[in-house]
């Protein structure tokens, strides 16, 4: 039955995110509910929270509680935790890119100088769960699990990871916080089809309009102001979403 | 004011950045556009050179269904005052628009868009087209066509067509005899807007696509949109 | 057993720019043609189109269009005292794959190279004198005039459509354009680009500093357009999802665009996808070439006999083939002998960030791929080098490509790299921020080499390439330079913040950079040092040609795509005219 230890929903941190998207979404009070809408393709809040199909319950809670702090929600905008950020760590770790992808994995393994990139013989799943492992273990015996600590605490935890002061069995603790911090900014940033960006609020953030781009009329309107809700990938005229976080990385 | 006209106000305040950087031939309006106003326009006309807007285009902007005259409800400001002005200048050419377009003000033209680009309006019950021309129109809609050189429509027109604003319209639930009739006058040269893009692409469909792309987004949308929000 | 196909008359290895350029001159010319391509075929419709294409971690960051490390790498060292190791996954240079090859996700910039390009060693002894050059360097002659390849530019431009707007023509200084341009015949196939505010700001920034700014050349084209072949282009819409993605609009320039529906029809022309060329096979005297052997996409081997054959796969895979098949004498760097890898160069890139005031609306997401505004004041020798210590040069410009987030979300010094203050830095700053670009010259050191590597292999078994570099001090000192005139630029644009670029040793694969990878299969007047003579005819193997940017013997100022097409062109002048009516040795040296 080890199966169901993974397959769990966090309903509390759900709803928690799911209400706290719908008040940073700015333009959130015409929608919401379900409806359709043009142009702006809506999870709807209160949403299902994530369903995690890679992360065991303490790896998903340190993964929620460390892009809080990575990425944090503040009065204006959500952050990554809202936005489904966690959610998109399970499903590339759970898919192929975890599996090791477009890796070249034949040894044999040695550590190179920084020009060399990574040297490590793991896959990106293979080293989440190590190095989640040993962080789980580590804070464990020193009493407090991350999601517990402070702010503040949690924040210094995450700078001595990034400082490679730790070794997380067998993975440096830089470069998983290197690959945490990378998986933050996609899954914040990446097209909502992947689980993150959900409502699009990272790019609402920023003002990116999205995968439909045709601006040939207005690229010499210089200064313009855009304002128009971004557009997904996943999204029909009616305004609904096909979430797939299982494209892999290979040429049409 | 009502809540709701507020909302559609704010609305049109705030397309006004969009408005107002338009093109520098374009004189800019000397106030925001009054969505209130637009729908006095809509509803009156402008005595004596301008007919209401309604009298065609229906209160809410849905037409009558017959394609005789275009669904604009919830087109965006920039596109509909744009429309406005190239009847003005020639680039369109309609023997009842064209007087229109010429009497209206810049501020009147600001007005009307505003408050069209705002209505709710549903989509009309209609009799589907011909289901292989709809078929057909779906391919070229979402995919294309690589003997024709064609890319997919909605490459540019948005999400199954529900458009790219500001500047490029929805396809998807407007009426079938308008698209094609569209398509018709850049065939022949009639309507110069788009020159590069949609003559292009006009002249290299054959009267079985254009029914059938016409037909497809006909029937591609029929959620009906809520108030155009502006964020 | 490799199964033994019919002889044909030619077979090039790789199905991208130069070999359906090759195949199809070849075809039409009646010979029988075989392209072996080891990716997918691949089409403007449906392949490339949107919403589908327009997915940033898709194609930036899981690189859907390049090659697959999991079957083939590239081993890397900086300097020949290390140990290479394999560049697991992709991210300073993206060697691409599929039918059209990297001439599918490029971004479309359409220069040439320069006169003295061609002769730069001539040129900089004698402006210069030997003692400017460090030591190290070996930089050479091409064997080749722009002269020469002036007609072939021609040509190559107008089957792209190229719009842009001519600075030199016969001589004449055309107002509007690069004043320092190498002479043209005439003017572009299409005019330039609509220019977007990043390009206008720093048009006038560079103006006031008494530069002299263009619009870059571009293959994504600003009208639709018909070329000889009769395939038309259309009209770029600049969606913002040029590089590393595929067109949706037919207004790209790639082989889908402007060659391969043509080609596909010509009855002389076989397409094979899917097919892993291992080696170049010869006969007993090892002066000939036989044919090929390939592995098929159910990894049977075949063998394909040819009487011509062509190395048509990207610089890096040319080199490769080269010494996979034993076709000229590796180079060795301790010995200085060998010529094959030899002179592998790069490009030397970098570029400051200039922050705006938040009332300026940049709108980056609203870019093509070659939509820039540059300057070449500093480029190649545009300018006297004599008090300054080094040569070469680079562009400079504003040529923003796209805002896709997940890329492009600039944050000024002092931010903090993640957490709260990040994200703010990130909100306020994203659309009032504009990147310029410095991009020039890789000169060739003795040091930078191309050959195989003892350990790693790919998944056939065979030894991975192994690309031994780093930035010669000279470009290092060139780039600094540089760096310091791009910062003025970009406080002469208004900026309230510059980030200064430059490039620094060592170079580091873990960035991206730049996929103008050359060298290391070099042309030349001499044997001795180069790999392939003026026509890019193996020196060796007379019925092999080495096409592509693998024959630059140093990298110029310039992004090099229409420089390898008229290359192309001008070998199968040679090929048609001279090598096919006498089959054999094209120069004897």
């Amino acid at each position: 039955m080890a199966d169901l230890t993974r397959r769990f929903m966090l309903k509390a941190t759900g709803a928690i995110g799911a209400s706290m998207l719908s008040a940073g979404g700015a333009a959130a009070g015409t929608r919401g509910s379900e409806a359709a809408s043009p142009g702006g393709a809506r999870v709807a809040a209160g949403a299902s929270p994530s369903i995690y199909v890679f992360l065991n319950r303490e790896e998903a809670a340190f993964i929620e509680s460390a892009v809080a702090r990575l990425i944090p929600a503040d009065a204006k905008w959500p952050g990554a935790l809202e936005a489904g950020v966690s959610n998109y760590i399970d499903k590339q770790l759970a898919g192929a890119w975890g599996a090791g992808e477009r890796l070249y994995r034949s040894g044999p393994w040695r550590p190179g100088t920084p020009s060399q990139g990574y040297q490590l013989p793991f896959t990106p799943a293979e080293l989440f769960r190590a190095a989640l492992g040993a962080i789980n273990r580590d804070l464990s015996q020193a009493g407090t699990p991350f999601a517990r600590m402070s702010s503040e605490q949690q924040d210094g935890y995450l700078r001595r990871l990034e400082s490679g002061e730790k070794n997380l069995g067998g993975v440096p603790s830089d470069v998983f916080f290197e690959h945490l911090w990378q998986c933050t900014v996609e899954g914040f940033f990446s097209d909502p089809v992947y689980g993150g960006n959900r409502s699009m609020v990272a790019w609402r953030m920023v003002g990116f309009p999205g995968a439909y781009a045709s601006y040939y009329e207005l690229v010499d309107q210089h200064g313009i102001h855009i304002d128009r809700a971004p557009t997904s990938l996943a999204e029909d005229a009616n305004g609904h979403m096909i979430i797939n976080p299982g494209i892999p990385a290979k040429s049409p | 004011m009502s809540r709701e006209l507020t909302r559609t106000l704010a609305a049109a305040i705030a397309s006004v950045g969009v408005v107002g950087a338009m093109h520098a031939h374009a004189q800019s309006p000397s106030r925001p556009p009054d969505a209130g106003r637009g729908a006095v326009i809509a509803a009156q006309g402008v005595a004596p050179r301008v007919p209401a807007c309604a009298q065609c285009h229906a209160f809410d902007g849905a037409s009558e269904g017959s394609g005789a005259f275009p669904r604009i409800a919830g087109q965006s400001t920039y596109y509909l005052g744009k429309q406005m002005r190239d009847f003005a200048s020639g680039v369109r050419t309609d023997a009842v628009m064209t007087p229109i377009g010429k009497a209206l003000s810049t501020e009147e033209v600001a007005d009307v868009a505003a408050y069209y680009a705002t209505v709710a309006s549903p989509f009309l019950p209609l009799k589907s087209g011909d289901p292989t021309l709809v078929k057909r129109g779906e391919q070229l809609a979402q995919i294309g066509d690589e003997s024709k050189h064609l890319q997919s429509c909605d490459d540019c027109h948005g999400p199954g067509g529900a458009g790219e604003p500001p500047a490029i319209p929805y396809l998807a639930g407007q009426y079938a005899h308008y698209i094609a009739f569209q398509l018709q006058m850049w065939q022949r040269g009639f309507r110069k807007s788009s020159p590069d893009a949609m003559e292009y692409i006009a002249k290299r469909l054959d009267d079985r696509d254009v029914a059938a792309v016409a037909a497809y987004f006909q029937q591609a949308r029929t959620a009906t949109p809520p108030a155009q929000p502006k964020e | 057993m490799a199964k033994r196909l019919k002889p044909v008359d030619v077979v090039t290895i790789g199905v991208g720019l130069t070999g359906s350029l090759m195949a199809l001159e070849l075809a039409r010319a009646g010979l029988k043609v075989v392209g072996i391509e080891r990716g997918a075929p691949r089409f403007t419709v449906p392949d490339f189109q949107s919403p589908a294409i327009h997915d940033e971690l898709r194609f930036s960051i899981r690189k859907a269009m390049m090659q697959d490390n999991v079957k083939e790498a590239v081993t890397f060292r900086n300097a020949p005292d290390q140990s290479a190791l394999p560049i697991r996954r992709w991210e300073s240079f993206l060697p691409g794959t599929g039918l059209g090859g990297a001439f599918v996700h490029w971004n479309g910039q359409s220069f040439r190279f320069q006169v003295a390009d061609f002769i730069y060693k001539t040129h900089i002894e004698q402006r210069y004198g030997k003692k400017i050059l460090d030591p190290e360097l070996t930089i050479q002659d091409w064997g080749v005039t722009y002269a020469e390849l002036e007609p072939h530019y021609d040509r190559f431009e107008y089957l792209c459509g190229v719009s842009g707007k001519a600075g030199n023509i016969k001589g004449a200084i055309q107002p509007g354009g690069n004043p320092f341009e190498a002479p043209r015949a005439r003017g572009y196939p299409t005019p330039p680009m609509k220019e977007p505010y990043f390009g206008a700001l720093f048009r006038e920034g560079a103006a006031t500093l008494g530069y002299h700014p263009y619009p870059q050349p571009s293959a994504n084209l600003s009208q639709p357009y018909t070329n000889a072949e009769g395939l038309t282009l259309q009209q770029c819409v600049f969606c913002g999802f040029c590089e590393r993605y595929a067109c949706e609009h037919f207004a790209k320039a790639s082989p889908q665009t402007v060659i391969l529906p043509v080609l596909l029809k010509n009855p002389n022309f076989e397409l094979r996808t899917n097919c892993q060329v291992l080696r170049i096979n010869l006969d007993s005297t090892g002066k000939k070439a036989t044919g090929i052997t390939y592995s098929d996409a159910a990894g049977a081997e075949v063998e394909q006999p040819a009487d011509l054959v062509l190395i048509t796969a990207f610089p890096l895979n040319n080199v490769r083939m080269l010494l996979l098949s034993g076709i000229g004498k590796p180079y060795d760097p301790k010995s200085g002998e060998g010529v094959v890898g030899r002179n592998y160069c790069y490009q030397t890139t970098g570029g400051a960030t200039v922050f705006l005031d938040e009332s300026i609306n940049v709108n980056p997401f609203m870019a093509s791929g070659a939509n820039g505004t540059m300057i070449d004041d500093f480029g190649g020798d545009n300018f006297d080098h004599g008090p300054l210590g080094f040569i070469g040069g680079q562009y400079v410009g504003a040529i923003m490509t796209n805002g896709r987030p997940i890329e492009f979300h600039p944050t000024p010094p002092g931010t903090p790299k993640w957490g709260l203050g990040w994200k703010e830095a990130v909100a306020r700053h994203y659309n009032h921020t504009v990147l310029l670009q410095q991009h020039g010259t890789s000169t060739a050191s003795r040091l930078n080499y191309l050959d195989l590597d003892p350990t790693y292999r790919d998944a056939w078994g065979l030894p991975l390439l192994r690309m031994t570099f780093d930035f010669p001090e000279n470009d290092i000192r060139m780039s600094q330079y540089v760096a310091d005139k791009v910062v003025e630029i970009g406080h002469a644009m208004g900026a309230k913040t510059v980030i200064r670029g430059g490039t620094k040793r060592p170079y580091t694969t873990t960035v991206y950079q730049s996929t103008h990878n050359a060298g290391g299969a070099i042309m030349g007047d001499d044997p001795k040092t180069s790999v392939v003579n003026r026509y890019l005819q193996c020196w060796d193997v007379p019925n092999v040609f080495s096409i592509g940017a693998s024959a630059f013997p140093q990298n110029g100022t310039y992004n090099y795509s229409m420089t390898i097409g008229a290359l192309t062109y001008w070998a199968l002048d040679a090929i048609k005219n001279k090598y096919l009516k006498a089959p054999g040795p094209l120069v004897h040296a």
